[in-house]
């Protein structure tokens, strides 16, 4: 493996082997502490435009499988991890993930003390980077004059309806940068599931009448959609069961009258508890995100918190006072991460029923 | 129930060490002492194994030091009437235990609760067949199974499943695991064993799953019912080979998100299902596509399972489960501060780095063992190695599960290949390094992954250590070479050799070219959280985290993993050295790679290092922490006499371990044990020295100790003035037995037989006699403390006629070898007794 590096915008040279793609990239650097599922990570929408950290110390050890995929077409910036091991466990044996980043042109660099890179993210706060060849001025200019796009979701969500047919409850998706562990858990449940674009009317919406809606995570900042976006959610709400889940949470937030804020630093992990507030119950879940709903902000006639991370502090859930919409700021399907909150699908599909 | 009722816990300790068993239970002890010492709740304890250091940390007053035995347990209950009885640091000794007092009445009649596992789940727990009602409740597909109390049911029921199948006891007396059986023979041996080990008489005989994966989960519930995720532990070798005889690593490397949640989802859900509070360590056996698994062992209390979580992710379990029998939340807990941020105990860690456990094996000491490995475990300790990446993991666990002091490897280029392919199939204790040696050889992973059932990823990452060494050995003094070597684990004694150079040499140029270690902390949030950890492990990357602690700084070097002789007792040994040299003023570092030590728990020492006790490493150390001197608890010849070449303070204790014993003859039946100081000559003990059966014929038979001594008044003042006289003219310090020999005649007085250094085990059992904690007298003899003020505190009454006897224990009947008489060097462990001889 060639030698490659990451050079940070504060200047600092971390070198490694270059694996995957051999592209030049640039992203936000942000990290993920999951101690496994690497493809569902990397293929999450979510980190579009993102060179995303590995605090797992090994990624690649069971290849690429089938039934692991988020999206089937990543469009993250990068892998930056300790080590990488070079093995296929698909039926052909022959997609590796260094394969797989390969044919998908994203770039990864290994050997890279990450566990201080980390601790370095946490002092400066979300900062850019760029994995290059050569780790000089002209690399450091460019890394500083790109500037990342803010179109995000329009980037990554289908930009057509398609279905997912099945006899159950009629579900309308938005689409934001869907990761396919909803749409897997609502197809556990036979939900005939119709993704439609994320710029999708209220009208687009109702015409196909559907029995729930379900906003989707995706990538980036909910105050860079337009207000077209709040302004279906709030038609839809009064109308319609609604669950949010991610950057849907975010968008239901802020169409109810919250402010979102941008966090010094993104945090993805599944190790933080996360309390139940009406029952007390501790769960565990994928939290990954770079905005949070600010807590003094929330209007209480309107919502109420459901979720608050005890290490942060953050608002992980709400609900809405007077319509059958509720949301969360993790990730319920796991896909990686625990299954503990699982059930919040199955609410979705219970508040479903009672509205018949 | 409510908590404030609790005032007065009986613990039950664990025993003797043991084959199954060793100092992980005695480290656990000591932190639940200290959890509920905070809590302000009385601590008995009951235990007979003179190598424990929770006996050290109670009040006289509530130790009882006894064998765990339901009689005994009952005699204490009905005499201190404590509030509650906790059975979660006693292993299966004392769920067994439990199970009879619950049975008998005894508890109820006395109003006892039982911490950590309900009453209703009690009569559960180590019985396969009631696993199996629960795991179909919770929704489990469950192995085929069926209980029988005969022989002739069993052929039938075997017959039914199909062989191979396990046989399992239920409620065996000892910790036992599934044994396979290829054909009927097999299980009829098989079976009347188990009958023979079980409360119930009675045995499950179940389908085979050998070649399964296997995984243990680690978890914690409170009595709320809120639970984490401590640690998935993934046996490297498949299921066939206990997991206490297999290697070990943690994360899991090998398995997807789903399967990995899905385990986690069922060890809660039976947590849940038995309401266990505090640890619980959940086995799997896991097919190897992944697409089904099974339950196979539920053990809600601390083993060497839970041992190595805590080791690995820095998270103190047996503290935090202390706090939830007491009904606190997991939410609530408080950790000292030591342990890295206020919240640790409701994070669930996450780790990065890699752990790997190689266990360690009897069998340079008992020869007459069968080596190979299987069903029944037979490892007696274990070492681990901490890494930032897998190879490095393995072969710092290898390094230090090696006998040479050199640091080097075994060759295994001897064997022909008929007996690589025999040892692939059937494997020894020498395991991973037959593996090597078939890669070396050009076997292909697929091929070797066939043969042994070991995930493919593991060869891959095998191999990648042999390219490296290649690299190495074909690149003699090259910095890429060192550079690399360093980076994936090698040992610098391992490149010396290669090199054919000396270790110096090659320190000298990994300096030169700034490839210097980086510590790293061993803590549960993977770097996302800042605090300062407590434990470390090097690796060779960007940033070190680990500074110098202060001017006044000692380092201690521990014995590594358990192995038969002295070692039982060195961790013992080494942890109360710790606590009198913390006590002394000083800032203390332990190096140690034993995951089950108690010398490693954090609130000991300012600082601990898991990495191989090797040269090159401890010389890392030094060179960050500038120790003012260097304890060596035990001698280690080769690194005292390195370490001492390169002009380091070393203190060995017991310092006399350094002079050579003095003998006369090879045969002695009194000890006489001194403590000599300058100018003082201080007799502690005179004892009868005897074989486990009997008479000693030779010093290394004697592996009991009984007290008083059958001498008369005027034999023992004969060898009191004796001793004197010769220790006043030979010089030596520290703690000597004098050995003498009588021949039955009353009159006749004892004959001289010789001197040596007392031993580790000896230290212990004289601690426990005369209430005065020899090792640290040793200890601050080292740092010149001793005087004629404390010698004179010494209440030591060399003429009490307090009975009292310690006795050696052996793996004899675990490795299925023959009572025979055991000797000092095969000692796995110790008893004690101050009633019956």
């Amino acid at each position: 493996m060639a030698q490659r590096f990451l050079i940070l915008e504060d200047g600092s040279i971390y070198p490694g082997h270059g694996f995957g793609a051999g592209a030049t990239t640039t992203g936000e650097i942000v990290f993920n502490t999951s101690m496994l599922g690497y493809q569902e990570i990397v293929t999450n929408q979510i980190y579009h435009n993102q060179i995303i950290v590995f605090s797992q110390p090994i990624v690649g050890s069971i290849g690429i499988a089938h039934d692991a995929y988020e999206s089937i077409l990543p469009s993250a910036k990068g892998m930056v991890v300790r080590d990488v091991t070079d093995i296929s466990k698909n039926r052909q044996r022959s997609l590796s993930l260094d394969q797989f980043l390969k044919q998908h042109n994203i770039p990864g660099i290994s050997g890279i003390d990450t566990r201080h890179l980390i601790r370095q993210i946490n002092q400066t706060g979300t900062i850019k980077g760029s994995i290059v060849d050569v780790a000089d001025d002209h690399a450091f200019d460019q890394l500083h004059a790109t500037v990342l796009t803010n179109q995000q979701v329009a980037q990554v969500a289908t930009p057509r309806p398609y279905p997912n047919p099945n006899q159950g409850y009629n579900v309308v998706v938005i689409d934001f940068g869907l990761k396919h562990g909803i749409l897997r858990q609502l197809s556990k449940r036979n939900c005939n599931v119709t993704v439609l674009p994320w710029d999708a009317s209220a009208q687009d919406v109702i015409n196909l009448d559907p029995d729930g809606v379900l906003l989707s995570t995706g990538p980036g900042s909910p105050l860079d959609l337009p207000e077209s976006v709040l302004e279906m959610i709030r038609t839809i709400q009064e109308r319609i069961p609604m669950f949010a889940i991610g950057l849907g949470h975010e968008l239901f937030a802020l169409a109810n009258g919250s402010d979102v804020t941008k966090l010094k630093l993104s945090h993805h992990g599944a190790n933080h508890p996360i309390r139940k507030i009406i029952t007390n119950e501790i769960i565990y879940a994928m939290e990954s995100q770079g905005y949070v709903v600010d807590p003094d902000s929330i209007n209480r006639d309107r919502l109420i918190t459901t979720y608050l991370d005890l290490i942060d502090g953050s608002i992980q859930g709400l609900r809405h006072r007077d319509y059958p919409a509720f949301s969360v700021q993790f990730f319920p399907d796991g896909a990686p991460g625990p299954n503990d909150s699982v059930d919040l699908f199955d609410e979705f599909i219970e508040i479903m029923g009672t509205r018949e | 129930m409510d908590t404030k009722e609790i005032q007065k816990i009986l613990i039950i300790g664990g025993g003797p060490t043991e084959i199954g068993h060793e100092t992980e239970l005695d480290a656990a002890c000591v932190q639940i002492i200290q959890a509920f010492k905070k809590q302000g709740i009385r601590s008995l304890l009951i235990d007979n194994n003179p190598f424990s250091a929770a006996l050290e940390d109670v009040q006289p007053t509530n130790v009882f030091i006894q064998a765990v035995t339901a009689d005994n347990v009952q005699r204490i209950i009905e005499n201190e009437h404590p509030d509650a009885i906790l059975p979660t640091v006693g292993g299966v000794a004392a769920i067994s235990v439990i199970q009879e007092l619950q049975e008998n009445g005894v508890l109820t009649d006395n109003n006892v609760q039982t911490l950590g596992i309900p009453a209703s789940a009690m009569m559960e727990i180590n019985n396969p067949d009631r696993l199996n009602d629960v795991m179909r409740h919770v929704g489990m597909p469950v192995i085929a199974s069926e209980t029988i109390g005969t022989l002739d049911e069993a052929i039938n029921v075997a017959n039914e499943i199909g062989y191979p199948v396990i046989v399992k006891p239920i409620a065996p007396r000892i910790d036992t695991n599934r044994m396979l059986c290829e054909n009927e023979s097999d299980m009829i041996n098989a079976v009347s064993r188990g009958l023979s080990w079980s409360r119930f008489k009675q045995c499950v005989i179940e389908q085979s799953i050998v070649g399964y994966k296997e995984i243990e989960l680690v978890s914690m519930r409170d009595t709320m019912g809120t639970q984490v995720l401590i640690a998935g532990l993934e046996n490297i070798d498949p299921i066939g080979i206990h997991s206490g005889d297999s290697m070990v690593v943690t994360p899991t490397l090998t398995l997807s998100n789903v399967e990995y949640e899905s385990l986690r989802d069922t060890a809660f859900a039976i947590n849940n299902q038995f309401r266990f509070t505090g640890v619980v360590h959940t086995h799997f056996a896991l097919r190897a596509d992944g697409e089904s698994y099974y339950v196979t062992k539920v053990t809600p209390y601390n083993d060497r399972g839970t041992s190595l979580a805590a080791c690995a992710t820095g998270y103190p379990i047996a503290y935090v489960a202390a706090n939830l029998y007491l009904n606190q939340k997991l939410t609530d807990v408080r950790l000292p501060e030591i342990y890295h941020f206020k919240q640790t105990a409701i994070l669930e860690p996450s780790l990065d780095h890699v752990v790997v456990r190689i266990p360690l094996w009897p069998f340079e000491d008992i020869k007459n063992a069968d080596k190979h490995l299987g069903t029944v475990m037979k490892s007696v300790g274990s070492t681990i190695g901490i890494g930032r990446s897998t190879e490095e993991a393995i072969l710092k666990a290898l390094r230090s599960s090696q006998f040479s002091p050199q640091d080097e490897l075994p060759s295994m280029s001897n064997l022909t290949d008929s007996q690589i392919i025999s040892q692939l199939i059937h494997p020894l204790s020498s395991r991973i390094l037959v593996l090597l040696e078939a890669l070396r050889r050009g076997y292909q992973v697929d091929e070797l992954n066939e043969l042994t059932k070991i995930d493919q990823f593991y060869f891959v990452k095998f191999k990648h250590i042999l390219d490296i060494e290649k690299d190495i050995k074909t690149h003699p003094m090259s910095i890429e070479a060192l550079r690399k070597g360093r980076y994936y684990g090698f040992g610098d004694g391992m490149i010396a050799k290669m090199w054919q150079t000396d270790i110096e040499t090659v320190r000298q140029l990994g300096h030169d070219n700034h490839i210097s270690p980086t510590y790293k902390g061993i803590e549960p949030s993977a770097g996302e959280l800042s605090g300062t950890p407590t434990g470390y492990y090097s690796t060779f990357e960007l940033k070190n985290e680990s500074q110098q602690l202060s001017n006044k700084t000692v380092l201690v070097l521990g014995r590594g993993g358990n192995q038969l002789g002295p070692n039982a007792s060195a961790d013992y040994f080494t942890t109360e050295m710790l606590k009198q040299l913390r006590k002394s003023g000083y800032q203390t570092v332990i190096m140690n790679t034993n995951p089950n030590a108690g010398s490693l728990t954090a609130t000991l020492t300012d600082k601990q290092i898991i990495d191989p006790v090797q040269l090159g490493d401890i010389m890392n150390v030094i060179a960050i922490e500038r120790p003012v001197k260097i304890f060596v608890p035990g001698n280690r010849h080769y690194l005292t006499r390195e370490l001492r070449r390169r002009n380091y303070s070393i203190s060995i204790l017991p310092p006399d371990q350094e002079k050579r014993s003095e003998l006369l003859s090879d045969h002695a039946n009194i000890g006489l044990d001194l403590f000599v100081a300058k100018g003082h000559i201080v007799p502690i003990l005179a004892s009868d020295l005897r074989s486990d059966q009997g008479i000693a014929t030779t010093l290394n038979q004697i592996t009991l100790m009984r007290n008083p001594a059958t001498l008369t008044t005027q034999q023992l003042d004969a060898i009191l003035k004796h001793a004197k006289a010769y220790l006043g003219a030979h010089k030596r310090t520290g703690m000597v037995q004098m050995l003498y020999t009588t021949n039955g005649n009353s009159k006749q007085m004892p004959q001289f037989a010789g001197v040596r250094p007392t031993r580790l085990t000896t230290i212990a059992y004289l601690n426990k006699v005369t209430g005065i904690n020899w090792v640290r007298m040793l200890v601050r003899q080292a740092l010149g403390e001793i005087d004629e003020k404390l010698i004179a505190k010494w209440d030591v009454d060399i003429h009490s006629e307090r009975r009292s006897q310690v006795r050696g224990t052996f793996p004899f009947k675990q490795l299925q070898l023959p009572d025979q008489l055991g000797l000092t060097t095969q000692e796995v462990g110790a008893k004690i007794s101050f009633e019956t001889l």
